[in-house]
């Protein structure tokens, strides 16, 4: 059922309007133009309409449409929605996005309670109400009521997200379109009447063009919600990696120090040991959580946490070495008989301990040398890569030295500060062929990080 | 499955564990409790403390008084009979003093060397289900807020990572010439409390305060356990 919710073939949109601006506008237009297969409007207001160049068939209701319908988009205010929902029930839809807000986020909890039971009649599944739905960068089906021109939206690529929040989710479009970060799929989930995070963690889970799930989640709602999350999570993060963002930690802590009921409900601690016990990866930040995910995408899992730092540039080198000690990381020292081989062949004073410091002198060559001699050999786990494309030695043959070192199986990401262009180039070809480039030794390291996590995870899972 | 000292209890429409109730369904879980007996009498209470051996500490068990120690309810350091006959009056006078207060006993109990202090509990929650908590005792749980929750149920790797992630973990491992402690036994229970919590969800709230960590090789004991019961379960 869930694989039709994200990837319908044909798609109705009740509240379909050809007045610019409005919720039922954008979605139609959204869908019309980039939706690659059926879409059918609805407004008894409209028979046929110009827009866009053609001439759109508005339908006075579903069961007008004269072809089945997988999914409905419902954006008509909030009290005919019970109705809309009953006429898709009987026309046998089997899913409906409902977009309309003023349900029990408005203290309309009846209301809510009335769509509910319709939902089960006709066995109809129910995404929110008050949600924005589904974005499926694959077949187009996007049920975003954001104008494409303010909310981008992202290519095709092996991330998922699951939101609570719309606005954030939003957000986080657009600003994975800007970084051309591969979400290809996004859902928000809004007031929960019927689907639930869990669910849509099983429906990611199933698709194998979903490589890593992401979860921004504020708090669960209803009793016995966590406990269901953990066993399926637990399930799926054994496959799959898990990365999840939890919002709204504070003042939890202090409720945590009393074992007291009422105010431990729901608190982070909770949320935390739940997270661990499922083998989610905890983020600490949305940044954090797609940072973590683009590698866990991108990358194998290591089989230790012993790490190479390569940098040519000494400042760059010590922060990755406090980022990744203070996670727990190893950054050993390079056994001298192997040191002094390696020195042979770089510039006289690179520095052969762990960092490798190639220096600003150095050329696309030296970080071949360097990871030709040290990534194949039991030495070492994963590594950190700095490459300062300032100095003038450095050109984009090193992406694709890089890029060969994968060969080795083990992960490599790269660290990678500017602004120009050439710079830029460098990322776009590597992050094209598999190897995350983080602009901060931290944010690198977090990566590697998840990516040792992970890892373990897998062992215990 | 329900131990018969918490069904006992709520058949008797009781919402809290006696003490010694406490530190039975403790023993019947394998929980290491140093000795202890409830005791009537003062003649009683000597020839308890012998049994066990001194140093004793004496406490008072009256279901009106929640904090003993807050109203001295608690002696401790006791060495010989005179000190437990003393000890015995001393908390008599105790309870006269909270108003309702009826003195149901005393409990006995053998007195634990020093060590770590820690808080193991539980708690009910509607979306979590149980959970169970870790913490080192004092100003780390109460001022850094330093604890960590699993949901039960919980496996043995679950409990490990729990009592390593709280801060004041390298005060388990020795620290600044202090000796390591015995965390395996701490590990053990934190284990079997919460299969305690699964067996019995009638629980829905409890706290084993303090937990005193020994040093490697000398065990872990539960010197103070607390248990909630929701009648209405």
């Amino acid at each position: 059922m869930l694989s039709k919710l994200l990837d319908p073939e044909s798609v109705a949109v009740a509240g379909a309007s050809p007045k610019q601006g409005s919720v039922g506008y954008v979605i139609l237009e959204n869908l019309v133009n980039r939706f690659g297969k059926k879409v059918f409007p609805i407004n008894p207001k409209y028979d046929e309409v110009e827009l866009w160049g053609r001439v759109i068939k508005f339908y006075k209701s579903i069961s007008e449409v004269p072809d089945p319908v997988d999914v409905v988009v419902i954006a008509t205010p909030a009290p005919t929605v019970p109705k809309v929902l009953e006429e898709a029930g009987i026309k046998g839809v089997k899913a409906a996005v409902i977009v309309s807000s003023g349900f029990s986020e408005a203290g309309n909890t009846e209301l809510e309670n009335w769509v509910k039971a319709v939902a089960k009649q006709y066995g109809v599944r129910v995404l929110g109400p008050n949600c924005i739905g589904v974005y499926n960068a694959y077949s187009g089906f996007d049920t975003v009521f954001l104008p494409a021109e303010r909310a981008g939206r992202p290519p095709p690529g092996p991330l998922a997200l699951i939101s609570q929040s719309g606005a954030v989710a939003a957000a986080i479009m657009d600003w994975a379109a800007r970084r051309r970060l591969g979400l290809g799929f996004l859902v928000n989930y809004g007031n929960k009447a019927d689907i639930t995070e869990t669910e849509l963690l099983e429906g990611f889970a199933a698709d194998d063009r979903v490589k890593v799930i992401t979860i921004y989640i504020e708090g669960f709602k209803y009793p016995g919600e966590a406990r269901q999350f953990l066993e399926t999570a637990k399930k799926i993060a054994a496959k799959k990696p898990v990365v999840a963002y939890k919002a709204g930690r504070g003042g939890a802590a202090q409720r945590a120090v009393k074992s007291h009921t009422a105010a431990m409900a729901g608190s982070y601690e909770m949320y935390h040991g739940l997270f661990q016990q499922a083998g989610v990866i905890e983020a600490s930040s949305v940044r954090e959580m797609f940072d973590m995910a683009k590698a866990l995408a991108m990358q194998p899992t290591p089989r230790g946490r012993r790490t190479l730092v390569l940098t040519d540039s000494g400042g760059m080198g010590i922060q990755a070495v406090d980022a990744l000690e203070a996670l727990g990381l190893e950054v050993p020292e390079i056994p001298e008989s192997v040191a002094k081989e390696l020195k042979r062949e770089l510039l006289p004073f690179a520095a052969v301990t762990n960092p490798v410091d190639v220096t600003g002198s150095t050329t696309d060559e030296h970080y071949k040398i360097v990871l030709d001699a040290l990534l194949p050999t039991p030495l070492f786990d994963m590594a950190l890569v700095v490459t300062l494309m300032q100095v003038p030695g450095l050109t984009k043959n090193l992406a694709d030295y890089l890029i060969d070192a994968k060969k080795y199986g083990k992960p490599i990401v790269v660290v990678n500060f500017g602004g120009s262009e050439l710079v830029q180039r460098f990322e776009e070809v590597l992050e094209d062929n598999g190897i995350p480039v983080y602009p901060t030794p931290d944010r690198a390291a977090k990566a590697l990080w998840a990516l040792y996590k992970y890892g373990e995870i897998r062992k215990r899972l | 499955m329900t131990h018969p000292i918490v069904s006992r209890a709520l058949s008797e429409s009781r919402g809290k564990l006696r003490e010694d109730e406490a530190l039975t369904l403790l023993r019947a879980y394998g929980i290491p409790v140093p000795d202890f007996a409830l005791v009537k009498n003062e003649e009683e209470a000597v020839k308890v403390a012998e049994a066990i051996g001194f140093p004793v500490v004496a406490k008072v068990v009256s279901p009106q008084i929640v904090h003993k120690t807050d109203v001295g309810g608690v002696v401790v350091g006791i060495n010989d009979a005179q000190g437990v006959r003393e000890a015995c009056r001393r908390l008599r006078e105790v309870v006269k003093r909270v108003p309702y207060a009826e003195l149901e006993g005393v409990l006995i109990q053998k007195m634990v060397p020093k060590g770590v202090e820690l808080i193991v509990g539980a708690v009910y929650d509607e979306i979590f289900g149980h959970v169970v908590a870790f913490g080192l005792g004092g100003i780390y749980t109460e001022l850094y807020k330093d604890i960590s929750m699993r949901v039960v149920p919980v496996d043995v790797e679950d409990v490990w990572e729990m009592v390593r992630e709280v801060k004041a973990y390298r005060l388990l491992t020795g620290f600044r010439g202090m000796p390591p402690r015995d965390i395996p036994a701490v590990v053990d229970i934190v284990y079997k409390f919460s299969r305690l919590i699964e067996d019995n969800p009638e629980i829905s709230e409890a706290d084993l305060n303090p937990v005193i960590a020994l040093e490697e090789g000398k065990g872990a004991y539960v010197v103070d356990a607390r248990f909630i019961l929701r009648i209405s379960y």
